[in-house]
């Protein structure tokens, strides 16, 4: 495709910075062909490409070359978009938000540098994904479980930095980095926590240091690119005990969140539990055109086929207990005793033990869940609308009513997951479209744009959202005129005051270039 | 459920993949195959989610791409970087052109370049 400049910046000044990359990173990692560039667009973009395409990518292979290479951003007035994988895919994949961007690409950076046992922690480059974490305690034989999000695909690195999460009970990946390299938009390197100490000896262990505590300042923010990252790993546990349930109704979902929200709240259940929907089967498992060849959503007949078929309820869970078998015994009676008050839908359970498995058993990663891009054939892509609501069964019934009826409205098929934490829920509704249908696309943007201003105005915001809805979804966080946003530039043009990281990221625009904010 | 014994047979070759590796780093598979399976696996190996597609496509007999004796390397490369229907690009900082060479050669049985 052609090549789309940064703002202000000529194609000559490109070209030098590039030059300039090229001698610290040597030219082979300086990928500047149509082609290179077309492997960085969103391959399930909502709409055009070119929206968030960039100009080429770098490709340091350690944190020295990232320092040498933000320097001559700095110098070249080159903007960067850091990426560990690339595989953010829902949400923008390796693509930059604002196009013209050069993709500072860490996929070489991919050194384990420790895996502790005893204290159940890694300490990986973002380069690392799942996949390359997993092999490493297989062949090592270590006692230590992952926790993957659906796209296993991806950087364990990646994943946090976006807060992505998974039904485990370290599935807050976020709330699992401990002490962190970054490189600062300067150049300048940084270690936080107790790292920060020359010879600090509790880095991953702690997950604050003395005075402020910045890690989480690094997440979802373009205020440094995070070369290394200490994340707690879960010790393996001896059993684990699994209770699973089909419920047959949608509003079925509200009881189930006043019953599982206490339990998890009293950590008698301790992880996130994941409830999916009935076309979670379907789409990872068959194609519209199986079920249904009409327009407009899919007629309820049609998901009660699915259930049918599919053996699944129209909502479906799978809650875990894990560690000592008296405990957890103990801990299902209680969670027996709970459902008993509301329903006498039957619990399947199933128990594994890692003395009579003989392995340390533990979560493999996969991206079998990709699969429902393939819903209407052809070229797919979907996007995530996931926001946070409060763990109240009313609440989260009226927020699916509504949901279901704006996907009616712009006939797109609905499919939602809800995340039942004691605190809040996380309501991920999968967005699947034909990206060569331009009706389709049309209507899918103008339902999330719906989806936003709903949930704003119930007061709910998404976690995470794509590229092309950073500024939307930002814009909602608009208590005392913007004060949140204000304090976020704030801190950005104070650290990268050319505004060579990241501009645009989770609405967040450096002086230089935030004429551009709601573009694309 | 249809469902759970897809995610089962995939999670089963996946769990093999890190020996298929270390054999191939031990001289007993080619190396194009152990990239291929590294690269390439955990969509195109039995119960992957290539392989389901490229049987709705093409039919069973041509869904796995280690058994088809049809496919010539530059098509393999070009569907590599650019994709095609729902597959993603690959980069070359992912799959580097010297690797891709080699899974091409061990997918069309041709010289890498």
């Amino acid at each position: 495709m052609k090549l789309i400049l940064p703002p202000g910046l000529s194609e000559r000044g490109l070209n030098r910075a590039l030059e300039a990359f090229a001698a610290v990173t040597g030219r082979d990692w300086v990928l500047r062909t149509d082609e290179d560039r077309e492997t960085y667009l969103d391959v399930y973009a909502p709409g055009n490409e070119a929206s968030h395409a960039p100009s080429a990518a770098v490709a340091p292979a350690s944190a020295e070359e990232v320092q040498a290479i933000v320097r001559l951003a700095n110098e070249h007035r080159v903007p960067l978009w850091p990426i560990s994988r690339g595989k953010n895919f829902g949400y923008g994949g390796a693509a930059p938000r604002m196009p013209g961007c050069v993709v500072l690409d860490l996929g070489r950076m991919k050194r384990i540098l420790e895996v502790n046992e005893r204290y159940g922690y890694c300490v990986v480059e973002p380069g690392v994904g799942f996949y390359d974490l997993h092999d490493h305690l297989q062949a090592h034989n270590l006692p230590l479980w992952l926790s993957i999000p659906g796209n296993g695909w991806g950087s364990v690195v990646g994943n946090a930095l976006e807060r992505g999460f998974s039904a485990t009970p370290y599935g807050d990946h976020a709330a699992q980095i401990c002490g962190m390299e970054v490189v600062l938009p300067g150049g300048e390197l940084l270690q936080t926590g107790m790292g920060a100490m020359s010879r600090g000896a509790t880095g991953p262990l702690f997950h604050h240091g003395f005075g402020p505590s910045w890690d989480q300042m690094f997440v979802q923010s373009n205020y440094g690119v995070v070369t290394k990252m200490g994340m707690w790993l879960m010790p393996a546990p001896e059993t684990t005990l699994s209770m699973s349930m089909k419920l047959p109704d949608p509003e079925d979902l509200g009881w189930l969140v006043d019953v599982l929200a206490p339990l998890r709240l009293r950590g008698i259940v301790n992880h996130n539990v994941s409830v999916q929907g009935c076309m979670a089967s379907a789409t990872m498992s068959s194609q519209r055109s199986d079920w249904y060849q009409g327009e407009g959503a899919l007629p309820d007949s049609v998901l009660r086929a699915i259930m049918a078929k599919h053996d699944v309820g129209w909502w479906n869970f799978t809650l875990r207990l894990y560690g000592d078998p008296e405990v957890n015994e103990a801990n299902a009676r209680l969670i027996q005793k709970a459902f008993a008050a509301r329903t006498t839908l039957p619990f399947t359970i199933t128990r594994w033990s890692r003395a009579e498995a003989g392995n340390n058993g533990g979560p493999s990663p996969g991206v079998f869940p990709l699969q429902i891009v393939n819903w209407h054939g052809g070229r797919g892509g979907h996007l995530g609308f996931s926001p946070v609501l409060p763990p109240d069964g009313k609440l989260v019934v009226e927020q699916l009513r509504l949901t279901r009826q704006r996907f009616r409205e712009a006939g797109i098929d609905y499919s939602g997951t809800f995340y039942i934490s004691g605190r809040h829920v996380i309501n991920v509704n999968l967005i699947i479209y034909d990206r060569d249908n331009a009706g389709m696309t049309q209507r899918v943007r103008g339902l999330f744009r719906a989806l936003v201003r709903d949930s704003a105005a119930a007061g709910y915001a998404e976690y995470r959202t794509h590229l092309s809805y950073m500024d939307e979804v930002a814009a909602t966080f608009d208590f005392n005129a913007h004060a949140l946003r204000r304090l976020n530039e704030t801190v950005k043009d104070a650290l990268d005051p050319n505004g060579i990281l990241a501009p645009g990221r989770n609405g967040i625009w450096p002086a230089r270039y935030r004429g551009q904010r709601g573009s694309g | 459920m249809r469902l759970a014994m897809l995610h089962r047979a995939a999670l089963c070759l996946l769990a093999l993949l890190p020996l298929a590796a270390a054999g191939a780093s031990a001289g007993e598979a080619p190396p194009g195959q152990a990239l291929f399976r590294r690269h390439c696996g955990i969509c195109h190996l039995q119960g992957g989610t290539g392989t389901f597609m490229l049987g709705r496509r093409l039919g069973d007999e041509n869904a796995l791409l280690e058994t088809r004796a049809d496919l010539a390397g530059a098509y393999v490369r070009t569907v590599v970087r650019n994709g095609i229907q729902s597959m993603p690009r690959f980069s070359r900082v992912e799959l580097p052109d010297a690797d891709l060479a080699r899974i091409v050669q061990y997918l069309a049985g041709t010289q890498p370049h």
